[in-house]
């Protein structure tokens, strides 16, 4: 016999709105964005912990968003990757960065990126090449082999050095 | 939904933990970083009725040098070890072996203690621990202990913890001034766990000899494994091959590691030899010049 | 997967024969074990639970003791199920006269399937070679409480 699974009222704060839900505790922070929200923009991959493609910032940290309960976000606050770009007009410059030099094929891991190399690049303006490969070790792409995507971060701290 | 139903239970002190731990026993399981255990749940590997989320215990999230120890409360994020600048100061193998656990996702959640007790003897946190002779400080119904590295691990995944104990503190003893330390692994991919992990510890004398060398490895067997004979080889002695050579036989002795996908016991075991010469050659280096970085 | 060793016992091999088919003393050396209950002629219903990592669960399940050759061998045959998967034991015991003792020559044939194989090989042959152990530490205990 399976037990009763218990309901918590939460109030999260993602891209800086408030929502407030009902979930169940066994709803995943992932899909609480994906189905609860509409926040798509979050990928699920190996929901295990290994391919990084749900990464979001919780309190501006990288962490995993299938690996933590809904329930675990309550006072929190969370951002996605439909939180980077200033407005629907222009994009953030890690966005540029990795489209102009290109650091996504297939789309499907960017989010996941985005989201740990904006804390990154803010923690480290002026990484090296060794210190990027590190950062973004926690993260899969099956299509770029990688190399554009270390130009891409690179392209993008400066940019953002530049913007300062 | 991926994970199986449960109970969810958001405790803010010990002591309302500790009650819903011995009011649900074995059917609660206590949720900390959550890095190992939802995993689990999301493959439905484990099955608990009742969760016992720690993390709205506040008073948890602490690192405190204290008589002799760097105390790591039960909440400290593997992050918070790694960017500690006492910990880079007192504890630097430990600085070392937290960089090597997961990637940055991970470390922003998962906890020192929370590895420790979750007890994967691939794991770098046990490693370091046994290294370090340190122990778990528990919390039970009866009251508080400390559980010494030799009693805590009993096999894979399994310790002496019951099942109404929370583990509220790891307690690594300081290493002694001027030691030098090492920390290497082996693994498939960085921030995998290790196939095989060596840490060392190492006080030299003015002649550049050993006074005192502890080595401890994971990934080669049940629990984290202090290889006693090696270390004991290594006493009075300068780290000439004849002697490392010595000391990777002893080493290899002392281990029973398993086969499985990745490895097999024969790669461990040569691995765990070639890895405890490196690492002790590295500690020695750094004892030479009086145990900075 | 092959679990295999021997373990040595301060009795002669017809005082450890009938330690090894006494249900009580089984029921209590064996590690989680609940319930042992006698339903057959060499023939048990057993209540185990064993807990590795977050994966705890009760198996159920029956026990035979075949082929019995007093006091030299018999062999087990154990099936159990439960939430985290099945287990199937297919174990030769040998015991064999050693000095004033006995040495119990064991080989394990462990298969396991369902959701608890998901925690891989190396984790299970060493849970399964631990709980052996555990298992035998205890049967000596055992005889040493009856001689005591």
């Amino acid at each position: 016999m399976l037990p009763e699974s218990s309901r918590h009222r939460i109030r999260v704060t993602v891209n800086g709105q408030v929502y407030e839900r009902e979930v169940e505790a066994r709803l995943l922070l992932s899909d609480f964005l994906r189905y609860e929200l509409g926040l798509t923009g979050t990928h699920v991959g190996c929901e295990h912990g290994v391919c990084g493609a749900c990464t979001v910032q919780l309190d501006g940290q990288p962490v995993r968003s299938c690996l933590m309960f809904a329930v675990q976000a309550d006072g929190r606050e969370i951002r996605t990757v439909e939180g980077l770009a200033p407005d629907e007009e222009r994009l953030h410059p890690i966005q540029e960065a990795f489209w102009e030099a290109h650091g996504l094929q297939c789309g499907f891991c960017t989010p996941g990126f985005l989201m740990t190399v904006e804390a990154f690049l803010r923690e480290n303006p002026d990484p090296t090449d060794e210190e990027i490969r590190e950062a973004i070790s926690g993260n899969l792409c099956r299509c770029t082999g990688y190399v554009n995507i270390i130009k891409a971060v690179r392209l993008a701290a400066e940019k953002l050095r530049a913007g300062r | 939904m991926k994970p199986p139903r449960f109970r969810y239970f958001a405790p803010t002190s010990v002591d309302e933990a500790v009650e819903l731990l011995s009011t649900h026993a074995d059917a609660a399981k206590v949720l900390a970083g959550g890095q190992s255990l939802v995993p689990m749940l999301n493959l439905r590997l484990a099955r608990p009725e009742v969760l016992v989320d720690i993390n709205r215990i506040e008073s948890l999230s602490y690192l405190r040098v204290e008589d002799g120890h760097l105390a790591v409360g039960a909440l400290a994020r593997h992050r918070m070890v790694e960017k500690a600048p006492e910990v880079a100061a007192r504890v630097p193998v430990l600085q070392e072996a937290v960089r090597h656990v997961g990637h940055v996702q991970i470390r922003n959640r998962g906890t020192v203690t929370g590895s420790i007790v979750h007890a994967d003897p691939s794991a770098e946190m046990p490693a370091v621990l046994a290294l370090l002779d340190g122990s778990v400080r528990v919390v039970g119904p009866s009251g508080t202990r400390d559980i010494p590295w030799q009693e805590l691990f009993l096999t894979y995944f399994t310790t002496t913890l019951g099942p109404d104990e929370l583990a509220v503190e790891t307690r690594f003893p300081l290493p002694p001034a001027g030691a030098g330390w090492s920390f290497m692994e082996v693994a498939r991919r960085h921030g995998d766990f290790a196939l095989v992990a060596v840490a060392a510890l190492v006080t030299a004398d003015e002649t550049g000899r050993v006074k005192e060398a502890r080595l401890s490895l994971a990934g080669v067997g049940g629990t984290p494994v202090r290889p006693e004979r090696a270390e004991a080889l290594l006493a009075g002695q300068a780290l000439e091959d004849d002697v490392l050579a010595a000391v990777a036989d002893a080493v290899r002795e002392a281990i029973e590691p398993e086969s499985d996908i990745h490895a097999s016991a024969e790669y461990r075991r040569h691995v765990a030899g070639v890895l405890a010469g490196r690492a002790l050659r590295a500690a020695m280096e750094r004892a030479r010049r009086g145990g900075e970085g | 997967m092959q679990i295999q060793g021997s373990v040595t016992f301060d009795a002669p091999p017809e005082r450890v024969w009938e330690l090894f088919n006494d249900p009580e003393a089984l029921r209590r050396a064996t590690p989680g074990c609940e319930r042992l209950d006698k339903v057959g002629e060499d023939r048990y219903e057993a209540v185990m639970s064993v807990g590795v990592a977050a994966i705890k669960g009760t198996y159920k399940g029956t026990i035979e003791i075949r082929d019995k050759e007093p006091p030299h061998r018999y062999r087990l045959a154990i099936e159990g199920s439960g939430s985290p998967g099945f287990v199937n034991i297919d174990a030769s015991m040998e015991f064999v006269p050693a000095g004033g003792g006995t040495q119990v020559n064991y080989s394990w044939d462990v298969q396991v399937g369902g959701p608890v194989a998901g925690v891989g090989q190396r984790v299970l042959g060493g849970v399964g070679r631990w709980l052996i152990g555990e298992f035998f530490k205890k049967m000596q205990a055992e005889l040493r409480a009856d001689a005591s």
